[in-house]
């Protein structure tokens, strides 16, 4: 697992005109740079990003016993045994994260309580603020998305857009979206689609069409869950708990269209790439063992803006919107194009249609 | 009462400890492989999943797949239970607390296994009923766990009663077992179908989402488990006085013959479905038996696998070929491997491939993963040998409760 | 007899309630298909308070109805860099061309349909460079330039003021704000470039060995 080899191409032909101000370590122009900052022996997966505090085994110890013995509310107000306020603090939130519950059974309130936890923990590891999120679905809101066949180009920018915005693992490269290049004159033909080309695009001949998570009516994934560690929300969004999931991988046996992931080993995202606009079932940092998947950026589609693969798509192929909303953009693509979706025949219902010009 | 079950504990250790040069040797390289496994579980830990050959395309492995194959053997000592409790044969007497032990063996490598597949395994006290969230009845592999762990539970206690009522010299009750065998009855029947259904329900997965497949487990687990038993019998016969008759070993071998011709018949089945008129649902069959656009990784599993299949069932078949011992013993090794193979990697494996989009990515296990894999059976066999040797032992009533002596200390 | 035939009516019963209860799933989410809900739910729509406002108030915007869709346009006379033309184009594009004026943009090849088909005048107002013009010589402002392509472009406008082309910016949300024709497309040169995709992905192609 060496981080010294090229993980992958950046290239920044136009189109990117956010990125190009914001950050001086994109990976497209320093590769160098921000290659030595992945091997840095700082470098810290997102779990220990979140969770890995600095504590002796003494003082862990304590912690522990102290806990167990006067409960651990009582010992960052009171109990002196300890010394040292943050690491307290940092125990304190260890200790109530690891067990906690499920965040789709709990209250109002303990959303707000675990989600200050990690947005401390991590202000208290790194010194950095992130906006951690917990905001829920909006009545009269049910997500959907259509896709333009004619229009995808195959430039991958949604491809890109998604891995910055939702702080995947830079070593696996993980990517939520896989573009299909097919061939004209052969259908939808998946089985001799290339979903990892590198060469110009459009490539003669070719056409392109991208998968992801459809966010199925009738998820197959969540229903197979042993812990119920993954559901659907009252908005139509499929979303995961990390801290829930117990990694045993059946929502991708069970998922017919390749849109779910796992982090086979510890996710690292490079501090200064990460996403810190964040949501508590979307883009926060994971840790090895766990499912992630599309969220529709759940971070940023809650707070009215287009996900991040919509937004980065130069050719306008990607359409997001309300289906409830009898005037939104995704309601008249679904009532004057000819659209489809893929395995209609499973009875998943996906929310993700395709069309084409 | 509690007395006796502190000397039962005592007197086993006691057992367990002791014994001749050669079975000292072989828990000696048992605990080597177990630490050989424990240290590449460790690496895993650390390192995450990402030490094994598994990826987003094929996702599940070899874990799962030893998994699925021991349920089967789990299954299969209810095979010997029936004739006993149930029909009174007591033929089998011997035999069942051996088949129940190595069910027991079979479920603890199974949870093993399961436990080794998870990401997570800190956090499995969520699938805990009561403390966790445990998505009943949606999800199978909740089914799975009840039915496993269950399983687990009537195969510890009913055995345990009768040693127990045997160490202090007395007779079982039948009463008091007899609903219980019963029970195990359907319980593995159970086990098995609720593992079957664990893949069968996946839509996802063209390849498992076929009617066949849980009766194909049920007849495929009811030639590999009692092959099993009758190695295991025989295997106990040289190295112990424990006393088992040609009879039982026979009538084993019947089970074993009839099971593993109704196992061929359901192939044939399959394979006329898959071939006869191919849709693309056949792709993954395709890629087992024949490959897939060069990829052809497990052509030579599956056919020796076929192979060893037919040539033990044929062998079985002839009374004469099957009343000879020592080809008795050869067609059980044959279709105990053979089955390993096919409900192992036959079937597990091309469930994933193509994938969803029909992208061929294979699966090679790594050497961590044989490693844990090895591991988990030696650990399998560990706990075996101790059952039986303890078992063994009551039963030919070397191990009795001797008050005088508890009193005395 | 009687007893028998009351018990088994009894169990009838029974059977008949406990499939009742089990069979008819009359939940209130339960839908045929996605379409069917989406129908059911959107009958009692009212807005939602999620607005785009949030993250659109920044940009220069203006108001069209086209239709029956209203919808809001990034204004365009803004963005051109020499705009008003008239402060260069005050004479003949001929007369132009020898002067030691600025240089604005000399190189614009105009690559849009053919030379049968287009030339620089198909749109631009020879006679007030502040405006264009559409094909029978109604003169178009620079901000709703969308309605010069509409006139070859008419299932392409159909499709944007639908929401199927183009690019709604920023937000899911009401009110719409979407990119204009020129927004993406040069109109002088309207096709899309070919170019290298942004991102490899070296680890998948390890997987497929």
């Amino acid at each position: 697992m060496s981080n010294t080899t090229k993980k992958w191409f950046s290239l920044n032909l136009g189109s990117r005109k956010e990125n190009a101000s914001s950050s001086s370590c994109s990976c497209g122009k320093k590769e160098g740079d921000c290659h030595s900052a992945d091997t840095s022996p700082q470098q810290k997966d997102g779990f220990d990003q979140v969770f890995d505090v600095p504590m002796d085994r003494r003082t862990a110890f304590k912690k522990l016993t102290a806990s167990l013995l006067i409960g651990a509310g009582a010992v960052s107000t009171s109990c002196s045994l300890v010394s040292g306020n943050e690491s307290k603090e940092k125990a304190q939130i260890d200790w109530e994260e690891q067990f906690k519950g499920n965040y789709k059974l709990m209250s109002e309130e303990e959303k707000k309580a675990t989600v200050e936890r990690l947005a401390r923990s991590y202000e208290l590891r790194t010194g950095k603020t992130i906006n951690l999120s917990s905001q829920g679905p909006e009545e009269n809101v049910l997500f959907g998305y259509a896709f333009n066949i004619s229009k995808c180009q195959g430039y991958m920018d949604c491809v890109n857009a998604c891995v910055e915005e939702n702080n995947q693992d830079r070593n696996s490269q993980m990517q939520y979206i896989r573009i299909h290049e097919m061939k004209d004159g052969k259908g939808f033909n998946f089985n001799e689609a290339d979903d990892n080309y590198y060469h110009e695009v459009p490539a003669e001949g070719h056409f392109y069409m991208g998968t992801q998570c459809f966010h199925c009516d009738n998820p197959p994934c969540t229903k197979v869950c042993p812990v119920q560690a993954t559901w659907q929300e009252e908005d139509g969004l499929v979303v995961i708990d990390y801290d829930w999931c117990v990694g045993c991988r059946y929502c991708m046996a069970a998922c017919p269209y390749d849109g779910r992931r796992f982090n086979w080993s510890q996710p690292e995202v490079p501090e200064a790439e990460i996403n810190k606009n964040q949501h508590y079932l979307g883009n926060r940092l994971r840790k090895k063992g766990v499912m992630e998947k599309c969220t529709f950026c759940v971070q940023r589609s809650r707070a009215g803006k287009n996900p991040a693969c919509v937004e980065a798509c130069p050719t306008g192929a990607r359409i997001f919107g309300n289906l409830l909303d009898p005037n939104s953009t995704i309601r008249w693509v679904l009532e004057n194009k000819k659209v489809f979706r893929l395995k209609e025949d499973l009875g998943t219902e996906p929310k993700f249609w395709y069309f084409m010009d | 009462m509690f007395t006796v079950f502190i000397s039962l504990v005592k007197d086993s250790l006691q057992a367990i400890l002791h014994g001749s040069k050669k079975y000292h040797l072989w828990m000696a390289f048992l605990t080597f492989i177990m630490l050989i496994g424990m240290y590449c579980y460790t690496i895993q830990l650390e390192h995450g999943l990402s030490v094994t050959g598994m990826t987003d395309r094929v996702s599940w492995g070899l874990y799962i797949s030893n998994f699925t194959f021991l349920v089967g053997v789990a299954a299969a000592a209810v095979i010997l239970v029936m004739p006993t409790y149930v029909l009174k044969d007591i033929d089998f007497k011997q035999a069942v607390l051996i088949g129940e032990g190595l069910a027991v063996a079979a479920l603890i490598m199974c949870l093993a296994f399961v436990v080794a597949d998870m990401g997570g395994p800190s956090v499995l006290w969520h699938m805990l009923p009561g403390i966790g969230v445990f998505n009943f009845p949606d999800s199978m592999l909740t089914w799975d766990v009840i039915a496993l762990n269950g399983y687990l539970f009537i195969n510890i206690s009913i055995p345990f009663y009768i040693l127990f009522r045997h160490y202090q010299g007395k007779d079982a009750l039948s009463k008091v077992y007899v609903p219980g065998a019963l029970l195990s009855v359907l319980w593995a029947v159970g086990i098995h179908l609720v593992t079957a259904f664990l893949y069968q329900g996946l839509q996802a997965r063209p390849f498992w989402n076929n009617a066949l497949l849980g009766p194909r487990f049920l007849a495929s687990a009811f030639a590999a488990g009692p092959a099993l038993i009758i190695l295991v019998l025989a295997l106990i016969r040289y190295s112990s006085s424990f006393r088992i008759e040609d009879k039982t070993l026979k009538k084993i071998g019947i089970v074993v013959t009839v099971a593993a011709q109704i196992n061929l018949i359901m192939l044939v089945s399959e394979l006329f479905k898959e071939f006869y008129a191919p849709t693309h649902h056949s792709e993954s069959a395709y890629y087992l038996f024949f490959g897939l656009h060069g990829k052809k990784a497990l052509l030579p599993w599956i056919w020796t696998a076929i192979s060893m299949n037919l040539i033990a069932t044929l062998l079985l078949t002839f009374h004469k070929l099957r009343n000879n011992f020592k080809i008795l013993y050869f067609a059980c090794s044959l279709l105990f491997i053979a089955i390993w193979i096919e409900k192992g990697f036959g079937l597990i494996v091309p469930g994933f491939i193509p994938g969803p989009y029909g992208k061929i990515a294979e699966y090679t296990p790594t050497g961590i993963e044989i490693g844990v894999t090895l591991g988990i059976w030696a650990l399998g066999a560990f706990v075996f040998t101790i059952l039986a040797k303890t078992a063994i032992k009551i039963e030919l009533g070397q191990l009795r409760y001797k008050k005088e002596t508890v009193s005395k200390e | 007899m009687k007893n028998k035939h009351k018990i088994l009516v009894n169990w009838v019963g029974y059977i008949t309630v406990l499939s009742l209860l089990i069979s008819c799933k009359h939940h209130e989410d339960e839908y045929h298909s996605i379409t069917d809900k989406i129908e059911a739910k959107s009958k009692s729509f009212h807005a939602t308070s999620t607005t785009s406002e949030l993250h659109t108030k920044h940009l220069n915007t203006i108001k069209i109805t086209e239709g029956e869709h209203t919808f809001l346009i990034p204004e365009r006379t803004g963005e051109i860099t020499s705009f008003a033309c008239t402060e260069c184009h005050s004479s003949p594009l001929k007369e132009m061309k020898g002067t030691a004026s600025k240089k604005a943009h000399w190189n614009i090849k105009l690559q849009h349909a053919d030379e049968h088909t287009m030339n620089c005048i198909s749109c631009h107002n020879g006679d007030n460079m502040d405006q264009l013009q559409s094909i029978t010589g109604t003169p178009i402002n620079f901000n709703k330039s969308y309605q010069l392509c509409s006139q070859c472009h008419s299932k392409q406008f159909t499709d944007w003021k639908g929401g199927a082309h183009g690019k709604q910016v920023k937000s899911w949300a009401p009110p719409r704000t979407a990119l204009t024709c020129v927004n993406c497309h040069n109109p002088h040169k309207p096709h899309f470039e070919s170019k290298w995709p942004v991102r490899y992905n070296t680890q998948k192609i390890k997987e497929r060995e």
